[in-house]
């Protein structure tokens, strides 16, 4: 198993060495010149030559590959151009509240999701069943951002039962500030795992196992959560994975209409200031966060099935 | 004890028995119940339709120029001469809608196109030839589908910038993955079958054998998984303008205009409301006709 | 107690809407003593996998609708509400399925997978649970059982996999074993095993058992009776010697036919022309017809009635049933 888990580890050694590739290529050589980029069109060319020399822009580029590369290992990402402040001190004070709000929305997304899926599962072409498949239709349809604005709106700005702005100071304030946020991205998410679950746990209700346990005596709640949502898990984690990651792409636009701190307001807010060391570091962090819950997830499909864990 | 000369068959007993109680129906029947007595398809078809229509005919629709600003007339609410009113700008709000279904409709048809050219491109000749091609595309699709289609879009703009061919970009790269698997999926299996096999037998040169017998066959996945895109593919836009890195102000498209809007929410929030539901409806209606699509060309992936 | 263990009369299971419904299982009746082996033969979608589950009633209820009687020790099972079912599944009437391999839950050890049968039906600590599930093991000739219960059902082969069934089946000593073909999908050698398994149970317990199989062989080396069903009816039903010796019915002589032998050689095995109509396709006269060589004009009006050939030896054949009035 410690085996099988490093293995994997190795294995997602040239990935990461992949995207840090593609950010490179994609930042020094496709805008045209960093430089000009930075300081603007209007800005005096002997500033835009020392400008060139301090970021190493006149090095040869397998130089400034190499020395990217290093920077990277080590988490330095340089300076702000926009704040003076370092890179990775920003990404510091942001990363908690977009992992704080991430989490959030995965957990009480998984806690509506499962159980409807499950329910809509035991009740095929009844009304939960078409209730769930319109539900997981409109959760597709709808943008994050959009059913974000509505809550905002209702709940925020004519009920007055949340705050508009920001994340709030300390763990109450934190969590009357979190709660429409996570709100949306978490009901984005129980449509999508409502419907996976659902499809998961009819499959596994097919299967001939299920039909032993119900010839042994056993309750059909029992059949349900002991032996066919267990192995419905299996397919299910693959799908929370793909969700994780996408309550992680959410998150940026659901962090821009609740004004909220986080990596992907940061990340935004460089784009739209040309701050190329944040943009670099804050595309490195989501592309690095993707890697992590992928491996996660093969963590976690190994503890889950046995059949992984006795072959490796 | 040995099984008696295929007469007795015990494994497909119980297919049997399930089978007599539901006879196949034919594919035109199948098209038919999909797309015709389905209620929900039906209106989703005639929305898609009128959305083609109004953004085909957007400067003869709309009321106002949508670009048109007036100080006289900011944040009104819906009236008669603005039905879905003005926003911080005075602009017709009604307009600026028709005019972005046009960045909609456009980034809905393209990317999912050009997606699927060069994902089936790649996901073909890795299938077919094997080997070294098919361990390097097989290694970038696995990379690259690690990441949601969104994610990778916001990555690729957030390097490129946004313009209309970047957001093309962005959207055909964020595609290309899954057309990529989908097609070297099925080129594998494809390849298996005794008529390809034959053709190779024969001499067949290899270009011919993928046009006349390859792709022909692994279609119906590829229109399958374009009509679905589409949906994703204007979700996606609306997401990258709503954040600023899609199409750029003042060219309205729908995530702008709530993207403004929410600037402007305590004034008026009819853009946002308006805008987010043009987008709802328009991607619920190619997702429901996305599903039917594949229930009839491909109804083992339902 | 007295009277037959299982007493099954008139047996329907119906799918499809009720003006036009597929009868899978039309008419079935039978019984089955305690300590008795009845083997219920026929092909694909002759419906003799329907009439086993519809005991246990695990036919799904809707779709399917299930008419008739089941007497299970004079309990009317079929007049029971369905949550009444569990108590009864597993603690009176066992069943091994066909597939071993897909049969047991891959995620839960063979041991949880037992011991769940077992205290399903009554409480039990811990340890005793164990010891039981231990001494379950052994009866079935598990080698190594205290090793073997901390194992998933991948590290077994299908044998061993269907020697777990049978000890799930036996927990808590059925008066009933069905088992829906369990040696199908094995070896040879194990498939002897497994019979041999299954004699051994119904000498120990008394239980009664309806072996559901397509294999003749098996029903020559296990059973005391034979149902043969065709097309989601009985056609014949007779003591195993009565059947090898005198069939009645044309769909049995065609069945013994194709049976291999090694005391005679042929060119090719016999094969009855035609194929299986699906169960319930058939509405009117005998299913059997298109495909039997003593067909005549009445049966495609009428379904033959069952005809007394001998004691216990029934068949529905008009043809054979002249024969035996002549």
């Amino acid at each position: 198993m410690a085996r099988y888990l490093l293995y994997r580890l190795l294995d997602a050694i040239p990935t990461v060495f992949l995207v840090l590739s593609f950010v490179f290529v994609a930042m020094r050589i496709l805008p045209g010149d960093p430089a000009l980029a930075a300081l603007g069109p209007q800005t005096d060319p002997a500033q835009l030559a020392l400008f060139r020399e301090r970021m190493g822009l006149n090095d040869p580029l397998w130089l400034q590959y190499l020395k990217f590369l290093w920077d990277a290992v080590r988490f330095d990402f340089g300076v702000s151009f926009l704040s003076n402040q370092p890179v990775s001190s920003l990404i510091a004070r942001n990363l908690p509240h977009t992992i704080y709000l991430t989490l959030t929305s995965v957990v009480i997304g998984l806690a509506l999701g499962i159980p409807f899926g499950v329910y809509a599962a035991t009740r095929r072409n009844r009304p939960a069943d078409s209730a769930l498949r319109l539900y997981s239709l409109l959760g597709y349809a709808i943008p994050d951002f959009y059913l974000a604005a509505i809550l905002l709106i209702v709940f925020a700005l004519n009920l007055g039962w949340f705050p508009i702005l920001g994340a709030g100071t300390g763990f109450w304030d934190g969590l009357h500030h979190i709660i429409l946020p996570a709100l949306t991205l978490a009901l984005l998410k129980s449509a999508f795992l409502g419907r996976l679950t659902r499809t998961s746990v009819l499959e596994v209700l097919g299967r001939d196992y299920v039909r032993t346990a119900r010839a042994k005596g056993a309750r059909e709640g029992r059949v349900i959560y002991r032996h066919a949502l267990r192995n419905a898990l299996l397919p299910l984690s693959t799908g929370i994975g793909i969700s994780i990651l996408a309550t992680l792409s959410g998150s940026v636009a659901v962090e821009l209409v609740f004004n909220r701190p986080g990596i992907g307001r940061l990340l935004i807010d460089a784009i739209s200031e040309r701050d190329y060391p944040v943009i670099q570091a804050g595309v490195l962090m989501f592309a690095f966060f993707v890697i992590f819950v992928n491996l996660a997830m093969e963590v976690v499909y190994v503890l889950i099935d046995p059949r992984i864990r006795m072959a490796s | 004890m040995t099984d008696t000369s295929g007469l007795l068959d015990p494994e497909l007993d119980a297919m049997a028995e399930r089978e007599a109680i539901a006879p196949a129906p034919t594919m035109w029947q199948t098209v038919r119940h999909e797309v015709f007595h389905r209620p929900a398809t039906r209106i989703a078809l005639a929305v898609v339709v009128i959305f083609v229509l109004v953004a085909a005919f957007a400067p003869w629709i709309a009321p106002y120029d949508p670009l048109q600003q007036s100080f006289l007339a900011i944040n009104q609410t819906p009236n008669a001469a603005h039905w879905l009113g003005t926003d911080q700008f005075g602009r017709d709000v009604l307009s600026r809608l028709i005019h972005g279904s046009r960045n909609s409709l456009i980034f809905g048809l393209l990317s999912p196109v050009f997606a699927a050219v060069i994902g089936t491109t790649l996901g073909v000749s890795a299938g077919y030839f094997g080997g070294v091609v098919d361990r390097v595309v097989s290694r970038v699709i696995d990379m690259l589908m690690a990441f949601p289609e969104l994610l990778l879009a916001i990555l690729v703009a957030a390097a490129l910038g946004g313009s209309f061919w970047n957001i093309v970009i962005v959207l055909t790269v964020a595609f290309t993955p899954g057309f990529a698997r989908v097609a070297r999926a099925s080129t594998l299996a494809v390849k298996q079958e005794p008529y390809v096999e034959a053709a190779m037998a024969a001499g067949v040169r290899t270009p011919v054998i993928i046009a006349r017998h390859v792709v022909p066959n692994i279609l119906a996945p590829i229109v399958v998984l374009m009509t679905l895109w589409s949906a994703s593919s204007i979700r996606i836009e609306a997401t990258l303008s709503f954040l600023g890195i899609g199409t750029q102000p003042p060219n309205p498209s729908w995530g702008n205009i709530i993207r403004d809007g929410l600037n402007n929410m305590f004034a008026t929030q009819w853009p946002i409301l308006s805008g987010g539901l043009a987008i709802t409806v328009v991607v619920l209606s190619i997702s429901l006709i996305g599903d039917a699509v594949r229930d009839v060309l491909d109804p083992e992936a339902g | 107690m007295g009277g037959p263990l299982l007493e099954v009369r008139d047996l329907t299971v119906a799918f499809g809407p009720r003006d036009m419904p597929l009868r899978v299982v039309d008419g079935v009746s039978f019984a089955l003593d305690r300590g008795e082996t009845v083997g219920l033969v026929g092909e694909s979608g002759s419906g003799k996998s329907m009439t086993a589950l519809s005991v246990m009633r695990l036919v799904p209820e809707p779709p399917a609708r299930i008419g008739g009687e089941i007497r299970l020790d004079g309990r009317d099972i079929l007049g029971l509400p369905l949550r009444e079912m569990p108590a009864i599944r597993g603690r009176d009437v066992g069943m091994i399925f066909q597939e071993p391999m897909s049969s047991l839950n891959p995620v839960m050890t063979i041991g949880d997978q037992i011991g769940e049968a077992i205290s399903l039906h009554g409480r039990m600590t811990p340890a005793a649970r164990r010891a039981r599930v231990i001494e379950l093991l052994t009866l079935v000739g598990m080698p190594d059982p205290e090793a073997r219960i901390r194992a998933y059902p991948d590290q077994f082969s299908g044998g061993m996999r269907q020697r777990v069934m049978a000890a799930i089946a036996m927990a808590c000593n059925p008066s009933l074993l069905i088992a829906d073909e369990p040696t199908t999908a094995l070896d040879v050698t194990i498939q002897a095993q497994v019979l041999e398994l299954m004699t051994d149970i119904r000498e120990r317990f008394n239980s009664a058992i309806l072996l559901i199989t397509h294999d003749l062989g098996v029903v020559a080396e296990i059973c005391d009776r034979v149902i043969v069903m065709y097309s989601g009816r009985i056609v014949e039903e007779a003591p195993v010697e009565a059947l090898f010796d005198a069939p009645r019915h044309p769909y049995t002589r065609g069945l013994l036919k194709s049976v291999p032998s090694f005391s005679e050689t042929r060119e090719r095995l016999y094969q009855i022309a035609g194929s299986v109509p699906p169960a319930g396709t058939i509405r009117e006269g005998c299913p059997f017809r298109a495909r039997c060589p003593l067909r005549m004009p009445r049966c495609a009006v009428e379904m033959p009635p069952m005809a007394a050939h001998g004691p216990g030896h029934r068949a529905a054949c008009w043809a054979t049933a002249e024969e035996a009035a002549a």
